[in-house]
């Protein structure tokens, strides 16, 4: 498969402040991975980090009050999946074919973004290939990664409806602080979310979690994440480390279960 | 096969055909074994390490592969491509299926628990269901025969629902993660004791298998041997022996018969040619799965068995049981943010909760009949396709509250007994057949208040240790929105019964039919009862023993 990498072209003189991003087919995403996680162990990683940390920045400017919604119409997928007798040691590398238009795939690029940006030594989501995760996702065609299709791409369109009725500019083309308007309406699903944004603060939550996960799938995000396991162990398993058992053991105290302590030898 | 002179013929290589057929071969009698599935090797087919990133959609569950793209399951899951099942009117049922050498095997959760003299005699405790036709004491030696060469860990807690393992047969258990240990402490304020599980999962070298090295979930498969599959371990065994030869792609239609109604071997359809073959044997095992072997026998009517294959007690399809599962899970919060160290062990849970009620049940405290355990959830899992936690906002404090989230969520699994009743069995659909023409599995279902009952009062046990370890758990649903849908447990058994008479049963206590001497059915078919603990080990333990019985006697002239 044909894997999207990212062009930044944040220095672009029309749009300063800019966080969009074209995405072209260039690397494989698992043969990025590759190569990131041989970078890493050559400690060259900080320099590949290609977007800067995201300023967040809070205005209310624009904000609409009507409520809307893309009705689309999709065309289902109709290619094959990859079958009940896949090869698991050497995994398909396209098991269907990529629907994300260029334009859908720079929206996305830009969104995982906001969501994940690049943070000290951890790489930003699309320095990390995940929105050709995405791309993957939502193409593919089992029923329940078709209806996160539906729900994404009414989102993608939803936020070009909206920045058009704000500011009259689809969402790439906006200001940072003018996309952080719209996505601080959307981004958090409570009690308070207006009616008119807790539709898109659903369908904003189904795309955050999955670049989420995308990301924390990777060597990076695996490392960000802390998890340490994977790993061969030689002999028995050591169970949970000094510093762990001590936070256990302040737990039990805190709840009152010190005296029910399961022997550990 | 025409120069290989076998006596017994095997239909299936999972827990109980690869069983029978080691010990057959180990005694010296030759076997042709039939696996309906493709051949398959752990060793060079096992994703070992692999990441879920290196996976298509990270990884997850789809329709293909319905627990997650690696696990290890062939052209199979809860449906097989060509071969369907049905269901009746109003019944949900689930099917799981694999079409591999070493069928569900594996892929299973390893869990090896053993039923006690409790489990073998519920009917004359309580009157409902049916006993075993034998006593624990009958079958303890050859638990602990079983468990000696699968390589059991685990530990003798001397608890009322664990029977001990002689001296020196299990294997050290892997140490408690932290959410066990905590879940461990609340559970005993409640007067309610977690133990290590006993899982099929070497924690030492055995014969030519290698310790668990503590990585890549068992479900997967292992091709380092330490996680129990007879692809690894009984099949190879038993081809050394020279008296093992296999046959794939071989999907059993019938067991055909003389003209006095005498099984004289079986007739399959050859997936490779879809040309139906003809073997004769003087002993055929059927080990196919409970509701493969039934479907076998329902297949194979004749004038002299015009109601199928040993089936004149008319209990072929009978007492189909599951066990019953639920679940419940919620966020610690004094779980969040914890220290980090690898939580993988050998990737199923190390602590779990066995059945505590004996003597409330025996006191009439409780509402329900038989019992049910917890296997608990919780650790710093592999990250996946899904990220947990009630995530707001986006950014570097969005990325915060994953990594807090993380490793905080535990869960308990309850795992219960069912009861037989009228409205559980499965009989052959008249409409349907598969691929190969041969007339498909129809099931039906319905709980019973027994299980509703138990699954209730899991729920809100599973509740109160929650709220004791500081979690918000909220309303319980109803056990009936609860309570997962027959066969989803995949501890499908009963379809051809065993016990102490030809007219309420199929097999006798040896697995051998009361209708043909020279039938026996070595699969989970023939439980007479389904305690809640897991059913392969049991399996096993009654093909290794029953296979010996059937070994005697063909030694002897007998059949």
């Amino acid at each position: 498969m044909q894997k999207p990498t990212l062009i930044s072209n944040q220095s672009t003189a029309e749009h300063g402040d800019n966080l969009s991003s074209v995405y072209t087919n260039h690397l494989s995403r698992r043969d990025s991975l590759k190569l990131l996680a041989a970078l890493a162990a050559s400690a060259m990683l900080p320099a590949l980090a290609g977007c800067e940390p995201t300023p967040v920045a809070k205005t209310a400017s624009g904000t609409t009050s009507t409520e809307h919604w893309p009705e689309l119409k999709l065309q289902p997928i109709t290619a094959k999946g990859y079958g009940k007798d896949p090869n698991l040691i050497m995994p398909p590398e396209a098991p269907w074919p990529l629907t994300l238009t260029p334009a859908q795939l720079s929206l996305v690029a830009l969104l995982s973004d906001i969501i994940v940006p690049q943070e000290g030594q951890s790489p930003s989501a699309s320095a990390v290939q995940v929105p050709s995760v995405i791309d993957e996702w939502v193409s593919a065609p089992y029923p329940s990664q078709q209806r996160d299709r539906l729900t994404i791409l009414s989102a993608l369109a939803w936020l070009d409806d909206e920045a058009t009725l704000r500011f009259s500019k689809p969402f790439t083309t906006l200001g940072t602080t003018q996309q952080l308007a719209i996505i601080d309406d959307i981004a958090y699903d409570n009690e308070q979310t207006p009616k008119q944004f807790q539709r898109i603060a659903k369908a904003f939550g189904r795309l955050r979690n999955l670049v989420l996960a995308a990301y924390f799938c990777t060597p990076e995000g695996i490392k960000d994440i802390g998890y340490l396991g994977n790993v061969p162990i030689a002999g028995a398993y050591p169970g949970p480390t000094p510093e762990a058992y001590s936070h256990l053991n302040k737990t039990l105290a805190e709840l009152g279960l010190s005296d029910f302590a399961y022997p550990v030898s | 096969m025409n120069d290989f002179a076998y006596d017994v013929l095997v239909v299936g290589s999972g827990a109980g055909g690869a069983m029978a057929a080691y010990e057959l071969t180990r005694q010296g009698h030759k076997v042709l074994l039939l696996e309906a599935g493709r051949n398959y090797d752990p060793k060079t087919e096992t994703p070992m390490f692999r990441p879920n990133s290196a996976a298509p959609l990270m990884g997850t569950s789809t329709p293909d592969k319905d627990f997650g793209f690696y696990d290890s399951t062939v052209d199979g899951g809860w449906q097989v491509p060509n071969e369907p099942y049905t269901t009746a009117e109003g019944s949900d049922f689930l099917w799981w299926r694999a079409r591999m050498l070493g069928g569900r095997t594996n892929h299973w959760g390893r869990y090896s628990l053993r039923f006690s003299e409790h489990d073998f005699k519920g009917k004359s405790r309580d009157g409902l269901g049916a006993d075993w036709p034998f006593t624990y004491d009958d079958i303890a030696p050859w638990y602990d025969k079983t468990e000696a060469l699968v390589g059991v860990c685990g530990t003798n807690t001397g608890l009322d629902d664990m029977p001990p393992s002689s001296e020196g047969v299990l294997q050290p258990p892997p140490p408690p993660r932290v959410p066990e240990l905590l879940i461990a402490a609340a559970a005993k304020k409640h007067g309610i004791a977690a133990v290590p599980m006993h899982r099929a999962v070497l924690t030492k070298p055995l014969d030519n298998r290698a310790a668990c090295f503590y990585a890549t979930p068992c479900g997967y498969g292992c091709s380092i041997g330490a996680a129990f599959q007879t692809t690894t371990s009984l099949l190879p065994m038993a081809q050394a022996t020279g008296n093992l030869q296999i046959i794939t792609d071989a999907m059993v239609k019938t067991v055909t018969v003389d003209a006095q109604g005498k099984v004289t071997g079986i007739s399959y359809i050859d997936k490779k040619t879809a040309t139906e073959q003809q073997l004769s044997a003087k002993v055929v095992v059927l080990a196919a799965s409970a509701c493969e072997s039934a479907r076998i026998l329902l297949n194979s009517k004749s004038a002299s068995h015009p109601n199928g294959l040993a089936n004149s007690s008319g209990q072929v399809g009978r007492n189909l049981m599951d066990s019953t599962g639920a679940g419940l899970s919620a966020l610690v919060p004094a779980l969040m943010d914890r220290p980090r160290y690898n939580e993988d062990g050998h990737t199923a849970n190390h602590l779990f909760i066995p059945w505590w009620g004996h003597k409330a049940q025996a006191n009439k405290e409780l509402d329900f009949p038989r019992g049910y355990h917890f296997e608990l959830g919780g650790r710093f899992g592999e990250p996946g396709a899904y990220v947990s936690g009630n995530l707001q906002g986006y950014g570097t404090s969005l990325k915060q509250q994953v990594r807090a989230h993380y490793g905080s969520y535990v869960s308990f699994a309850l795992r219960g007994e069912m009861l037989p009743n009228e409205h559980c069995y499965m009989d052959i659909d008249p409409q349907v057949t598969d691929k190969w023409g041969i007339p498909v599995a129809r099931f039906h279902w319905q709980w019973s208040k027994h299980e509703l009952k138990q699954v209730e009062h899991g729920l809100k046990t599973a509740k109160a240790i929650l709220e004791t370890m500081g979690a918000t758990v909220g309303e319980l649903p109803a056990a009936e929105d609860a309570i997962r849908k027959g066969g989803e447990i995949i501890h499908e058994v009963g379809t051809t019964r065993m016990g102490s008479s030809s007219k309420d049963s199929v097999t006798n206590q040896w697995g051998q039919s009361w209708d043909c001497p020279n039938l026996f059915v070595m699969d989970g078919g023939v439980f007479a009862s389904n305690p809640h603990k897991n059913c392969t080990l049991t399996i096993m333990t009654l093909a290794m023993r029953n296979s010996a019985w059937l070994a005697e006697q063909l030694t002897a002239g007998k059949l």
